[in-house]
């Protein structure tokens, strides 16, 4: 009778410590990643999607849904982005956000998850502009799981930490989210802008559109 | 080869019907390759880069026209005339337009949406083959363009 007792005790110990280690760990990971679930631009949960780009104070947020194999949001990065991070997001006016819509190959969400692994080690929008200044053709092996590991070295990033977030799928339920929350607003093509301000008043933009039709609509809602 | 575009284009239906095919194929694949955005306002917009690939579809369209409209003349001037030409210029404008049609679209969206993996490769193959598909229809087209005038030439003769 005192041996059960004995090894009941033990059993319900092990229980116990399991469960605890399990709880402190989940608390780590969401520590680590700093996400806030709750959080949303006007309509879209940008709660699993980039850590924002700019101060989070500006009063415009501009969200992308994009795909990183996509050729028309390498045109929208090469062509227009830059003049609107120089004249609204460095300025404060606005933010930006970017939201996974990795529809167009096999490659594409691996590309996604691993902005998420160099994230983890806080640069997650160095390793974003380093994919769209390598992009080349859909699946042609540019966004390999090889490739993405070497874009990471050359970032200097922890390469140990980095091949086990990226051979561990830890992300792709996050990517998987993103691709929903893109879907569920509407986005079906790559890129499509939801541009929020402060009083949550939305605009869509779709496409590579020009500076000028960002600054025409950007400049009507602040 | 210039006296046959003046003998089909004398009659002034024969350039109507070119300048519909021209208009109505240059600006669906504009839009469709984002050259042009209907919202939030019109917009016409070719990026740094995106030169080569609007110059071929302006290519392609107006190729389309002249191919087509002359296939027509010489089916409705020579009623027994062999309809095969005509197919050549269509398949040529067909596949000069599904090239880049695909891809970050809408169009690229739902075909991936609803075909799945093989949705995928077809639109992959489109997109990264964009201008050698182009090259290749506009090789389609002036050869079909070259075969019209050259059967024009033959039954002008026979029916003079």
């Amino acid at each position: 009778m005192k041996k059960k007792g004995i090894i009941f005790s033990g059993i319900a110990a092990i229980v116990i410590i399991a469960i605890i280690a399990s709880i402190s760990v989940s608390q780590s990971v969401n520590e680590s990643l700093n996400l806030d679930m709750g959080q949303t631009h006007g309509t879209v949960s940008t709660a699993m999607g980039s850590p924002i780009l700019g101060s989070d104070s500006a009063p415009i947020t501009i969200i992308e849904f994009g795909d990183y194999q996509c050729h028309q949001c390498y045109n929208w990065f090469h062509n227009t982005r830059d003049s609107v991070v120089e004249n609204y997001i460095e300025t404060g006016k606005a933010n930006l956000v970017f939201v996974d819509l990795a529809f167009l190959g096999r490659d594409s969400p691996k590309a996604a998850a691993a902005t998420y692994c160099a994230e983890e080690q806080g640069k997650y929008w160095e390793f974003h502009d380093l994919l769209y200044t390598s992009q080349e053709g859909i699946d042609s092996g540019w966004a390999n799981s090889e490739r993405l590991k070497a874009f990471a070295f050359s970032l200097g990033l922890d390469m140990e930490l980095f091949d086990s977030c990226i051979d561990s799928g830890k992300f792709n339920k996050r990517v998987q989210f993103n691709i929903n929350e893109a879907k569920k607003q509407g986005a079906s093509a790559t890129p499509t802008f939801i541009i929020v301000n402060s009083n949550g008043q939305q605009q869509k933009l779709v496409g590579a559109q020009p500076y000028a039709v960002f600054k025409d609509v950007i400049d009507s809602m602040i | 080869m210039a006296q046959m575009i003046k003998l089909v284009f004398a009659d002034y239906r024969y350039i109507i019907l070119a300048v519909a095919i021209f208009v109505g194929m240059l600006i669906p694949l504009s839009i469709i390759s984002e050259f042009i955005f209907l919202e939030p306002y019109i917009i016409a917009h070719i990026p740094s880069g995106g030169e080569i690939s609007f110059f071929l579809i302006l290519v392609v369209s107006a190729l389309s026209g002249l191919v087509l409209a002359m296939n027509v003349y010489r089916i409705n001037a020579f009623r027994n005339s062999p309809k095969k030409k005509m197919g050549g210029g269509l398949f040529g404008s067909l596949i000069g337009a599904a090239a880049g049609a695909c891809s970050c679209g809408p169009i690229g969206f739902a075909v991936i949406s609803t075909f799945g993996a093989a949705g995928g490769i077809a639109t992959a193959f489109l997109a990264n083959y964009e201008i050698p598909i182009r090259l290749v229809a506009i090789a389609i087209l002036a050869y079909t363009y070259y075969a019209t005038v050259k059967s024009l030439a033959v039954e002008c003769k026979i029916n003079t």
